[in-house]
Order: structure tokens, then C-alpha cells, then sequence
């Protein structure tokens, strides 16, 4: 009944492991009210900064676009090292991971599926605020010129079906939870998600002016800035969202990836406070890698210090899509392959870490 | 109980010395220990409170690395993961999550065994009546009581039907049917073939149901070896006989007297205080069948197999 010798058996095991204990840590990870509320505040700020927004800052929507992209590196780094810290230091000190190492479990499985469970909470998240920050740019007050309109346009429904949106994830999971007896917090937080991708692909079936698709050549085509182009016959489906955005949310999805593996490594001997703290130092001094570096010998502590943190300002480029900017896929693909590199070498001292920890 | 004596857990030299942050020696909690314990033999490693039972447990599950000394269970070392398929363990505090639910919980155990999805749904199932928490499969266990929760403890360790269990105060917390159940269910899995080691401060139970013992104090191994021969006591006899009357009893207890010319001490045994409590608790006038029979493939019940003599007895010293 159970797999014996055989590399291929072994493996498979290794995964079917590795999946139960990845989804047993991001249902833990979700269901907590904490998650669910660093969720709710960064995807309700973002969808309401172009409501309060009073200036341009030389470009429409440029406000709503920075700031959801601060709220998801901010809110994403507290959720992703938070959790990492919570579920692996709770784990230990708790015996739930002491539980499943006396079941066929290798350490290192245990602790990579730890990560990923996090990475998957991590991920969730990621995408519910890239949608939010999407929408809060299309909806914010942007100059066109139309057949019918000439002027600055606030895209009032996108932002009203964005909370809105938030509102009935909310009560589905309550009525899930009272009808179903489903976790509330996994409901929710999954149900946020899902209504900002709904919400998204909704986008597509009507103009700023509020006029459903499908609309006839100029009529139909409002998008403003430098790109804006004019469709030659009946247009059915024209979400006009900024996803040049989407780079730069992947490049702190790499930055929130990396803090998550850092957390999981620390966490296998720290408890989560001080897992937290250092977590901090490294984004303060990750951040400023650049100025430590410059003019630094090289053998100095600080460019020690510099080259062996993450230098964080590679992820964080949100200027580069201002005003029309873009980011060349091959930056993200670069940029991809550094975070993975410091995931495996922070998971890989987290992996050395936990293989002699006492767990009792 | 199997013919073959093969040790299952063979510990050599065993030392465990605990730490602290800077890695400053804070306590030895096992000196030098020589365990052996062989197939299908009932194990009970007793001891007071602090004495290194349960650090003795956790390394021979690789989960506290030993100071010095070499284990083997299974045959392997303690961390190989084809042993440990073999093992079932019930930790002293059953650490569970509490946002799952039992039957949550043992689907997750029974993955991390490799068990497809249906033998996983079959046996959760089956060890849900076992325990008698059917009524309770979907109830978030982090609302149970503490026996609710050493209910499901003690079905996690069993998901993967081990041939060695390891049990770490396995009654504590337990109702009295429910300590009664885990003995019955110790005796049968021990007839079926497995090996089980495990700890109790309910001597009582022990004395149930291991074969051998081993008394640890302060990490050392005080005492070992079959609990018929610990607890022999060469020089006193005992007899009992079933119904007795007072002028009889008297004569026969005269007669000791002046045939050996020792005092003779004459008592009525009570009911135990456990026989009473099943006997009360009894649901609708029957037995108590053991909810694990089905699962065992044997039929036990609980009052049949109470060891404690009801009848009157006569012990002489
Ligand atoms: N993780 C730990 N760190 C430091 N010391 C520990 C740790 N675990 C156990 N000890 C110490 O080791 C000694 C043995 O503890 P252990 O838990 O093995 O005792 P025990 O025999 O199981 O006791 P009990 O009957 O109370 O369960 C104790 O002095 C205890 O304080
Ligand atoms: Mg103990």
C-alpha cells in the first residue's frame, strides 16, 4: 500500500508531501483574520487613492498606478515574511511540525513546501492588488477627447465595481461560512481575488464614458495618453487597462518571493519578531544597496554588506513605465533569474538551518 | 506474540545534552541509554516526570538529534523515511492544526504516507468510527477537548496501519472507556504483530498491557525487563476463592496460621473504581463494543478483558 524503493516512488511521494503540506500552509496562512486584513487594506487603498487623488503627478493615473504598487510591495512584504515567520516558527514551537517530520517527511521537503505555501499566499495576494492598482488607474481621472466628451474623466463604475466587487466577496464568505460552514477567512481572501479579476475582464464591455461595447471606430476608442489609436471598424471588447503595469508588479513579486524565502530561512531558528526585524534591516539596507556600494572599496564591509543583500532597487522601477515607459521582458527575465538565485541560496541556508534543529 | 525476537529499536550509548542559544549544556536529559526492544513485543518505558522518556521517543524519531550514541529502528537509521512509513506516532501533546478539521486532519496525514485519495477517504473514515468521532469529523479541532484532541492524535498515528507504534502517554486526557478502548486496542494491534512502545504514568495500564519495561530516572536506565518478573514477590502466596462465607474464611485463615505459624492478612477485594465506571456508563444495558473492532478485523469488549479480580481473595504474607 505504501511506495517502497524506487527513485520514481520516492519522488512522487516527495511531491504528493510537498503539495499537502503547500496547501495546509496557505489555508492556515489565509484563514488567519490578519491576512485577510493586510489584503483588504491594500486592495481598498489602491482602488481609493484616484477618488481622493489631487494631483497628476505629470501624468493621468500616474498616482493610483505608484501608490497600488507601493501597497503591494509594503502590505506584500509584511503578508509574505509574516507568514513565512508565523507558519514555520509556529510550526516548530507549536509541534505541528514535529507531527508531520514523524510521518515519511524529509526536512527538506517540509521546509521547501513551507515556502511555497507561502509563495502561493504571497501570489494570491500579488495578483488581487495588481488588479486593484489596474483598476484604480483606469478609473482615475484621465483627459480625452471623444466625439461626445472632450475633457478630464473620472471612470466612476470601474471604481464602484472594484469595492463593490470587495463588498460581495465579503458576503459570499459570510453566507459560505453560515450556510456551508466554510472558513470565512479562506472565502474571503480567495473572494477578494477572484472579484478584481472578474472586474478586470469586466473592463473590457464598456468605455470611461460608462457606454457598453460594442461601439463604432471613434466612438468606441477613449483611450488617453500617448498610445491612444483609433479602431477602424466595431470594437466588442476593450478593457483600455495600463498593462505595461505588469512588469513592474511582477518585479515586486520577485522582491515579495525573495522576502518570503529570507523569512522561511530565518525562521527555522528565530522566532517570528526577530525574524521580522531582520527582515526589515534587509529591506532598509537592500534598498539602499546602491548608495552603499558607490565608492565603496572592494574588500570593505560595506561592499560586503552590499553584495551579499539583495540589492532591492532592481525590483522596484515604477518611474521606468511613466509616461508611456516600458520594461524589456529581458529585464524581467534577468531580474527573475537574480530572485531565484537568493531564494535558493536563503532557502538553501534555511535547509542547512533546519536540518539539525531539535524539534521537541 | 510473533516467535521472532529481531530488535525493531536497538539504542546503543544513547545521550541527549540540551543547549541553549549559545549553545551552553542546560541539561542531560539521557545518559547513555541501552534500549532493545524486539517484534511484536509491548514496550513500556516509565519514569518520573523530566526523566527523558519523551526526548528518548522524539530521537528515535529523528526528531531531536542524540549527543552521542547510535540508534537503530526499523533497521535504519532514525530519519529514513522508508522506516518511518512503518512508524505511527502519537506525540505527548497531540499537535494538530487547529483550523482542520479530524477528518482534514487525517486526509493531510494520509498524504503525507502517499495514500491515493480514495484509500485516504476509506481509512479516515474507518478511523473516525474508531475513535468515535463521527459526529465531531467537521468541527474545527481547535475547539476540542483535550480527549477529543488525543482522539485524533491517537487515529493520526494509526493512518498508515504501522508495524511499530509509538505512543507517548497515550491515555492522558482520555476518558476511562477511552483509556480503556486505547489498552484494548494495544492488546490487539501487539496480537496482530505490531511492536508498541509506549509511555504512561498510569502504572495501571502499563501493568495491562506491556510485556517489558524499562524505568528511567534522571536519563538513566534504572530497571528493565519483563513486568512478571519486576513485580514477582518470591516470598508471599495469594489465593482467592469465589464465594466464601466469614465463618469459613476465618477457619481456613486459622489453619494458615497455625501451619505456617505466619500472620496471615485476610481482605475483600473491591470492584475497581474503572470495572465501576464502565459498568455505570454501560449505553443502553450492553457491553461496550470496542468501535475499533472492524478496523482490527477482532471483536473486543471492555469489561471482559479487566485483568482486576472482582472475586475474593485471600493474599498471605
Ligand atoms: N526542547 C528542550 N529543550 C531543553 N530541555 C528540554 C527540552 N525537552 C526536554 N528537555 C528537558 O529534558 C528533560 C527530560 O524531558 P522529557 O520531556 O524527556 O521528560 P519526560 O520523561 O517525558 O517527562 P514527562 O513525564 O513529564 O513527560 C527535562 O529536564 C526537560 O526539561
Ligand atoms: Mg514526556
Amino acid at each position: 500500500m505504501f511506495p517502497h524503493d524506487g527513485q520514481s516512488r520516492a519522488r512522487g511521494l516527495a511531491l504528493k508531501q510537498t503539495a499537502a503540506i503547500a496547501r495546509a500552509t496557505l489555508v492556515e496562512a489565509i484563514q488567519q483574520p490578519v491576512a485577510f486584513l493586510i489584503l483588504l487594506s491594500a486592495v481598498m487603498t489602491t482602488l481609493l487613492v484616484p477618488v481622493f487623488q489631487f494631483h497628476r503627478f505629470g501624468e493621468d493615473g500616474r498616482l493610483a498606478r505608484d501608490s497600488g504598487l507601493a501597497c503591494m510591495l509594503v502590505f506584500g512584504l509584511v503578508l509574505a515574511a509574516g507568514t513565512a515567520g508565523r507558519t514555520v516558527s509556529g510550526e516548530i514551537t507549536c509541534g505541528t511540525a514535529a507531527a508531520a517530520l514523524g510521518k515519511p517527511v524529509r526536512r527538506v521537503t517540509f521546509l521547501l513546501a513551507k515556502a511555497l505555501g507561502v509563495l502561493a499566499v504571497t501570489m494570491l495576494f500579488w495578483l488581487g492588488v495588481l488588479c486593484a492598482t489596474l483598476l484604480a488607474e483606469r478609473g482615475s481621472a484621465h483627459f480625452i477627447s471623444h466625439i461626445e466628451y472632450t475633457g478630464y474623466v473620472m471612470d466612476v463604475i470601474t471604481l464602484v465595481l472594484g469595492v463593490a466587487g470587495v463588498a460581495v466577496a465579503l458576503l459570499v464568505a459570510a453566507a459560505r461560512h453560515y450556510y456551508g460552514r466554510r472558513r470565512f477567512g479562506v472565502s474571503a481572501f480567495v473572494g477578494v481575488v477572484l472579484s478584481q479579476v472578474l472586474v478586470v475582464l469586466a473592463t473590457g464591455f464598456y468605455n470611461r464614458l460608462g457606454q457598453l461595447y460594442p461601439l463604432l471606430g471613434e466612438a468606441a476608442c477613449l483611450d488617453s495618453g500617448a498610445g491612444h489609436a483609433h479602431a477602424a471598424g466595431w470594437v466588442f471588447y476593450h478593457p483600455e487597462l495600463n498593462l505595461r503595469v505588469i512588469p513592474v508588479a511582477l518585479l515586486v513579486l520577485f522582491a515579495l518571493a525573495i522576502f518570503a524565502a529570507l523569512a522561511t530561512a530565518l525562521a527555522t531558528r528565530l522566532p517570528t519578531g526577530p525574524t521580522l526585524a531582520i527582515c526589515a534591516g534587509v529591506l532598509l539596507l537592500g534598498l539602499a544597496g546602491d548608495s552603499l556600494l558607490i565608492g565603496a572599496p572592494f574588500w570593505s564591509v560595506r561592499g560586503l554588506v552590499a553584495g551579499l543583500l539583495p540589492d532591492l532597487q532592481n525590483f522596484w522601477l515604477c518611474d521606468a513605465v511613466a509616461r508611456g515607459g516600458r520594461i524589456a521582458w529581458r529585464y524581467v527575465g534577468a531580474a527573475a533569474l537574480y530572485a531565484l538565485t537568493c531564494c535558493v541560496l536563503f532557502l538553501g541556508a534555511g535547509c542547512l538551518a533546519f536540518r539539525e534543529r531539535d524539534l521537541g | 506474540m510473533p516467535a521472532s525476537k529481531s530488535p525493531v529499536i536497538e539504542t546503543r550509548g544513547l545521550r541527549k545534552v540540551f543547549r541553549d542559544f549559545w549553545r551552553r549544556p542546560t541539561v542531560e536529559a539521557v545518559k547513555g541509554l541501552d534500549l532493545t526492544i524486539n517484534d511484536g513485543e509491548v514496550f513500556g518505558l516509565l519514569g518520573p516526570n523530566g526523566s527523558g522518556k519523551s526526548t528518548t521517543i522524539k530521537m528515535l524519531l529523528g526528531l531531536l538529534r542524540p549527543t552521542a550514541g547510535t540508534i537503530r529502528v526499523l533497521g535504519s537509521a532514525p530519519d529514513d523515511t522508508h522506516a518511518k512509513a512503518c512508524i505511527g506516532y502519537l506525540p505527548e501533546v497531540s499537535h494538530l492544526h487547529t483550523f482542520l478539521t479530524p477528518r482534514e486532519t487525517l486526509m493531510y496525514y494520509a498524504s503525507l504516507f502517499g495514500l491515493s485519495r480514495a484509500q485516504a477517504v476509506q481509512r479516515t473514515r474507518e478511523l473516525l468510527a474508531m475513535v468515535d468521532l463521527e459526529h465531531a469529523a467537521d468541527r474545527a479541532v481547535g475547539g476540542f477537548s483535550k480527549g477529543m484532541a488525543r482522539r485524533v492524535g491517537l487515529a493520526q498515528a494509526l493512518v498508515n496501519a504501522p508495524r511499530l507504534l509509538i505512543l507517548d502517554e497515550p491515555t492522558s486526557g482520555l476518558d476511562p472507556i477511552g483509556s480503556r478502548e486505547v489498552k484494548d486496542l494495544v492488546c490487539a494491534l501487539a496480537k496482530g504483530g505490531v511492536t508498541v512502545l509506549m509511555t504512561s504514568h498510569l502504572l495501571a495500564d502499563v501493568e495491562d498491557v506491556c510485556d517489558r519495561v524499562a524505568i528511567l530516572d534522571r536519563g538513566v536506565l534504572c530497571a528493565e525487563g519483563k513486568i512478571a518478573d519486576l513485580l514477582r514477590q518470591p516470598d508471599a502466596v495469594r489465593f482467592e476463592v469465589e464465594g466464601l462465607d466469614e465463618p469459613d474464611a476465618a477457619a481456613v485463615r486459622a489453619e494458615l496460621e497455625a501451619r505456617t505459624g505466619r500472620r496471615v492478612r485476610q481482605e475483600y477485594p473491591a470492584m475497581s473504581l474503572e470495572r465501576y465506571f464502565l459498568q455505570v456508563v454501560a449505553r443502553d444495558g450492553q457491553q461496550r463494543t470496542f468501535a475499533m473492532a472492524p478496523f482490527l478485523g477482532a471483536t473486543l469488549s471492555a469489561p471482559e478483558t479487566d485483568p482486576t479480580p472482582t472475586s475474593n481473595s485471600l493474599p498471605m504474607t
